[in-house]
């Protein structure tokens, strides 16, 4: 299943009917997305992330009558997210400024990255191995041909032929999901 | 806690959810305070004894119309500010509506009164308790919310308190509308809304406090 706005906003409305197995599925979805916000914006222990996933999780159960159908998922997931946040801090480190809170508050832009991220993911997902990681590699962290080359131990002409028929296939289903 | 364990446990218990959920739960809050107050007001305050007669004249429906309309607009506020993703407030100029046809119809009444009796006009008879009468009669309204909030979820607390003060203070003056036998529209203009606004200020004030979740 596809971690995107449109997926989960679909399991969140069949959860809000009463549907259990889609509102299970929606939390399990969440976790993974919870524990990148989490540990982007909070630099914590691990423990302490995970008690903010549980406790996030824990209000997107419980207060799920605030969703509105007409509005995005995300953007509500992320306003439940941060306000988590800004209130652990508030309890355990009373006293210390939290670095980049006003961002915390304010910027919703990774937030987007992050679920543009899940996305490409999926997608690279299904690919063939040698395509995706010549995609990754080259398009993604950056590295030049020849540094992916020699990273995946295969030929230059090798990478840039992977990453060619990668994107092309990459096209043919973005078109064919949008069609 | 395992994380998987939580969700298991979470997802055995998913009731269905209707549409309109929040504002229903507002809305039960409100009325399960106005009772609250209704009674005192009954018991305490009384009832104007004239109220049949007054509620054939337009000064009572005057009265009602602003407090029930500001009543309304606040209820408005209090619904996006009881959901997460309250960071746009729309439709706050509907607070301004009542007020300003009450003070135009303030400035008529001024025009037809000789400026002599003004200020006894302003003052009414009861200028020094009404405010704290309203404040009171808020406050059963206001527990009301707080219970309505447990399942809600604002993040911007102070405003959401605020918000809910506003709506428990003009719920409140529309209840103090059964005991009041003033009629002049800048007596409820000043006086009342002085009375919701301390309200709204002592929310403003507890907010943080009492809406965590």
């Amino acid at each position: 299943m596809r971690a995107n706005e449109e997926a989960l906003r679909g399991l969140m409305i069949d959860g809000l009917d009463g549907d259990a197995a889609a509102h299970a599925a929606l939390l399990r979805l969440l976790v993974p997305l919870l524990r990148g916000f989490y540990r982007r914006r909070a630099n914590g222990s691990d423990d302490d992330i995970e008690d903010l996933v549980q406790e996030t999780l824990i209000a997107v159960h419980t207060r799920r009558a605030t969703y509105d159908r007409e509005r995005a998922f995300t953007a509500w997931l992320f306003a439940i997210a941060r306000y988590k946040m800004v209130d652990h801090f508030r309890r355990t480190r009373r006293l210390q400024p939290i670095e980049g809170l006003e961002e915390t508050l304010i910027e919703p832009d990774f937030e987007n990255a992050l679920v543009a991220r899940l996305d490409v993911e999926e997608l690279l997902a299904a690919l063939p191995g040698k395509q995706a990681q010549a995609i990754r590699a080259t398009r993604i962290d950056g590295l030049s041909v020849a540094e992916a080359a020699q990273a995946g131990g295969i030929g230059e002409s090798d990478v840039k032929v992977s990453v060619h028929r990668g994107l092309k296939a990459l096209v043919a289903r973005i078109q064919g999901g949008a069609r | 806690m395992n994380t998987d364990d939580l969700i298991a446990q979470l997802s055995e218990d998913v009731p269905p959810v209707r549409r309109g959920a929040v504002g229903l739960r507002l809305v039960l809050g409100i009325l399960l305070g106005a009772l609250v107050s209704g009674t005192a007001l009954v018991l305490v305050l009384g009832i104007r004894p004239d109220l049949g007669l007054a509620m054939r004249g337009p000064a009572f429906w005057m009265k009602w119309g602003y407090t029930f309309s500001l009543a309304l607009a606040a209820i408005v506020m209090t619904v996006q500010l009881a959901r997460p993703d309250s960071a746009r407030l729309r439709w706050t100029w509907l607070l301004a509506v009542p007020v300003v046809l009450l003070g135009g119809l303030g400035v008529a009444e001024l025009a037809r009164t000789p400026p002599g009796l003004w200020l006894a006009m302003w003052l009414g008879h009861s200028w020094m308790i009404c405010p704290w009468l309203v404040l009171a009669l808020a406050m059963p309204i206001f527990i009301g919310l707080l219970w309505s909030f447990r399942r809600l979820a604002p993040t911007r607390l102070r405003a959401a308190g605020a918000a809910a003060g506003l709506a428990a203070g003009a719920f409140a003056a529309t209840v103090y509308c059964m005991h009041c036998p003033e009629v002049s529209a800048i007596f409820v203009l000043t006086w009342y809304s002085l009375g919701i606004l301390l309200a709204a200020s002592i929310g403003a004030l507890l907010g943080p406090r009492l809406l965590r979740w």
